[in-house]
């Protein structure tokens, strides 16, 4: 871990230095070259994330948290322009830098099927609709854990047991248009678990979950967290889960994350206006019931161009004029804590 | 309480649906002969009143959409009646209408579907996506459609310069605008909302959640609104109804199904909200027994494996959907007599304020 530490002098970014990061992403920038012009998706993302914790990932819709996910799967379609990602995976003292891997080389795939697997935003475009939802899980697991056909069903119908599923034999025979929308959900979860991963990145894995089952996944992914260690990155845009689930919590806006913390200070003492504005528009049971709800006034600029400063001013409204609409603020230490950032002049 | 919320709600009942069924056949083997049905609406009752927002809870799998859909007739019902009382023709059982007959009573009833990434075509434009329904119904043409597109996507908060362009140039929740305008291009009556905000993030899903509320009040207009995350649903419901396994077990009016829960299985599924208060980290009880199986459900109340107030009685007889007092609807067979948890308020974590605009500095000087 120390030739990562000895680069990081270059960069902007601070790097929250431990020894026992798992993955450790270091000025990530990510572009698409589209024909109507290039879009910047991620503009210097930096985080890490130790054993057996989970890091929650939130931010505004097109904020680039898939895009993060997939790079460190090296499944993004976008180029990877400049930073590096680093990954330990179990029980080795080896870093390695994925984005110095061939995407599709023997490397990444092993990495990919064994260490790191995730869990897809889009159930309906990762699974495959011309099989049977149990046939793409035994593929997963015979092409990953064990060759044994009969023994691949076997875990196959327990993995769709474990994540609730009423008759797994049923579910494991059906077609993914043949199940609910959150039972193609949990086939995806069943699918990303089934390896033990060092690494789970989960992109909002219970969005179609009911809060019963969603329960229920989350202490299944307790249970990896616990017993075998597994870190993981849960992007989600529910705050409920954020607070019930993540040790620390990155918020990201427009490519970067613009303020990090342990849980507890995010909800306590969350110091970005963005942050702050997040955490207002969520409904709270019992309170203010029939009345609008609070939302942030404007929209994300379109990603084609860059805007100066600091990209939140334009809807911030705390912003310093002649000040954040100039001025790129840096990611810095709140006052006083070794653990807190935040992109933002208002602490400065 | 807070009954008055609305000022369009009245006691009249738009949508009645009376024993409501949907089956599908499990085809298996090697000659794909039926062996058996998915139950996956088994004999509902409800109702929505006109200008009201009516949520459907409950677990996944257990109906919710395909009620939705049997209700519109995108799916034709095992059966049941669906009564739709009609502006023009007046009341109708939509359950029994030729596919002829329908097309006079579409327009009125829409749908909003929940991922905002799929369910528009890409090869059309914003334009042509909201326009569609007009067309096809030859509401308007030419100019005049053009004028009503472009109105509409104002009224959703889009620009109508826009309507050239496609639906992969817009973010997940201004997709769920342009839905939400094509599904109010015909003047609909009502809307059956399928996890309309599930797909976005908290920002835009509470400006989304405000759009609608706006378009109620504006057209009178009536939900039936499928979600999962119970404080939405809370905060958009004038009732709500909660679904198990393909009945529904409960229904009352949002101040009493939230914090006077009568069915145990409501009492399990508002323990489980995830509060989003990390100093209160809970781990709800799991429910003991498996998920039923709706193509094998249980005998008796189909909650009986699963529910710790049992009963032998509860082994044998299915209880039926009562109305305990004052509209609150319940099928169990101890409503009366069990007390049950409801939801706690969640108003211990402070609300933190916006700092507020600073004074201008002079001249922009780098960054320290
Ligand atoms: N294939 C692509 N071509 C061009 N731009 C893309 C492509 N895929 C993603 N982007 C852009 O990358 C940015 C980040 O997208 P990403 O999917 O990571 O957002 P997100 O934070 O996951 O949002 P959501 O909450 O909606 O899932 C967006 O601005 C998006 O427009
Ligand atoms: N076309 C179909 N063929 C066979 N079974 C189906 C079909 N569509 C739905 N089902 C079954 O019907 C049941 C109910 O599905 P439905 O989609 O209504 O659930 P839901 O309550 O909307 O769930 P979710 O919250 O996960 O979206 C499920 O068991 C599902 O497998
Ligand atoms: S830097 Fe300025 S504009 Fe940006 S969040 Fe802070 S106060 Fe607002
Ligand atoms: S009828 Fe019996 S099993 Fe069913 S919910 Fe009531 S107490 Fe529980
Ligand atoms: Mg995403
Ligand atoms: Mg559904």
């Amino acid at each position: 871990m120390t030739n990562a530490a000895a680069t990081g002098t270059e960069r902007t970014n601070i790097q929250i230095v431990s020894e026992d990061d798992v993955v450790r992403v270091e000025d990530l920038r990510l572009s698409f070259y589209t024909s109507l012009g290039v879009v910047r998706a991620l503009n210097g993302v930096s985080f890490n994330i130790p054993r057996g914790k989970v890091l929650g990932v939130v931010g505004e819709s097109g904020c680039g948290k898939s895009q993060t996910g997939l790079a460190i799967m090296q499944l993004t379609f976008g180029r990877i322009e400049e930073g590096r990602i680093l990954f330990r995976e179990f029980n080795t003292s080896e870093v390695i830098d994925i984005t110095k891997l061939e995407k599709n080389g023997p490397e990444m795939r092993r990495i990919r099927g064994n260490h790191i697997s995730m869990i897809f935003q889009e159930p309906m475009t990762s699974l495959n609709p011309c099989y049977t939802v149990g046939h793409q899980i035994e593929e997963a697991i015979l092409l990953h854990q064990t060759r044994d056909k009969a023994e691949a069903r076997r875990r196959t119908v327990d993995i769709l047991r474990k994540v609730g599923m009423p008759n797994p034999e049923r579910i494991a025979d059906s077609y993914p248009h043949q199940l609910s929308g959150g039972m193609r959900q949990r086939a995806m979860i069943a699918m990303a678990l089934s390896c033990n991963p060092t690494l789970l990145i989960a992109d909002e894995p219970t969005t179609a979950l009911d809060v019963t089952t969603e329960a229920q996944i989350l202490d299944l992914m307790r249970d990896l967290q616990h017993e075998i260690g597994t870190s993981i990155m849960f992007i989600t845009h529910n705050m409920g889960v954020v607070a019930q689930m993540c040790d620390e919590v990155a918020v990201m806006y427009l490519g970067r994350v613009i303020e990090r913390a342990a849980v507890d200070d995010i909800f306590y003492d969350p110091k970005h206006p963005y942050t702050i504005s997040l955490l207002r528009s969520i409904p709270r049971l019992g309170i203010a019931r029939g009345q609008k709800l609070e939302s942030i006034k404007g929209t994300v600029p379109d990603p084609y161009s860059t805007v100066p400063g600091c990209p939140f001013h334009p809807r911030c409204p705390a912003a310093i004029p002649g000040l954040c609409d100039t001025v790129m603020p840096e990611e810095i230490f709140i006052a006083g804590s070794q653990t807190h950032t935040v992109r933002c002049h208002l602490y400065t | 309480m807070d009954t008055a919320k609305k000022n369009g709600r009245s006691d009249e009942i738009l949508l009645e649906v009376r024993g409501l069924k949907k089956h599908f056949p499990i085809h298996s083997g090697f000659l794909r002969r039926v062996t058996g049905y998915v139950k996956a609406v088994d004999g509902i009752d409800f109702y929505i009143k006109k200008g009201e927002t009516l949520g459907l809870v409950g677990e996944s799998g257990c109906g919710k959409s395909t009620t939705g859909r049997t209700i519109l007739r995108l799916l034709d019902p095992t059966a049941g009646e669906i009564i739709f009382d009609d502006p023009n023709i007046g009341k109708v059982d939509l359950a029994k209408l030729s596919r002829a007959q329908l097309k006079r009573v579409r327009p009125n009833m829409q749908i909003i579907f929940q991922d905002p990434f799929s369910s528009l075509n890409p090869r059309l434009t914003v334009g042509q996506i909201v326009g569609e329904p007009l067309e096809i119904q030859k509401a308007a043409s030419g100019q005049a459609l053009r004028d009503r597109v472009a109105e509409l996507l104002q009224e959703v908060g889009i620009r109508p310069e826009n309507m050239t362009r496609y639906p992969h140039a817009f973010s997940g929740g201004q997709r769920q605008r342009i839905g939400i305008a094509r599904a109010l291009a015909l003047n609909p009556k009502l809307i059956v909302c399928d996890e309309p905000v599930s797909a976005l993030d908290v920002s835009i899903q509470a400006q989304v959640l405000n759009l609608l509320e706006d378009l109620q009040e504006k057209y009178n207009l009536t939900y039936l609104f499928i979600a999962h995350d119970l404080s939405v649903v809370e905060h958009i419901s004038d009732r709500v109804a909660v679904m198990y396994v393909g009945y529904i077990v409960e229904m009352a009016s949002t101040e009493d199904l939230y914090y006077h829960p009568k069915h145990p299985y409501t009492e399990a599924l508002l323990a489980a909200i995830p509060k989003p208060d990390p100093r209160k980290r809970t781990r709800p009880i799991k429910l003991p027994g498996d998920v039923p199986n709706p193509a094998n459900p249980p005998s008796g109340c189909y909650f009986h494996p699963r529910c710790r107030y049992a009963e032998d009685i509860c082994k044998v007889e299915r209880p039926p959907l009562r109305d305990i007092g004052g509209e609150h609807w319940v099928a169990c067979h101890f409503a009366e007599r069990l007390q049950l948890q409801g939801v706690t308020r969640l108003n211990e974590i402070p609300l933190i304020e916006l700092p507020k605009r600073q004074a201008p500095v002079p001249a922009a000087s780098p960054a320290s």
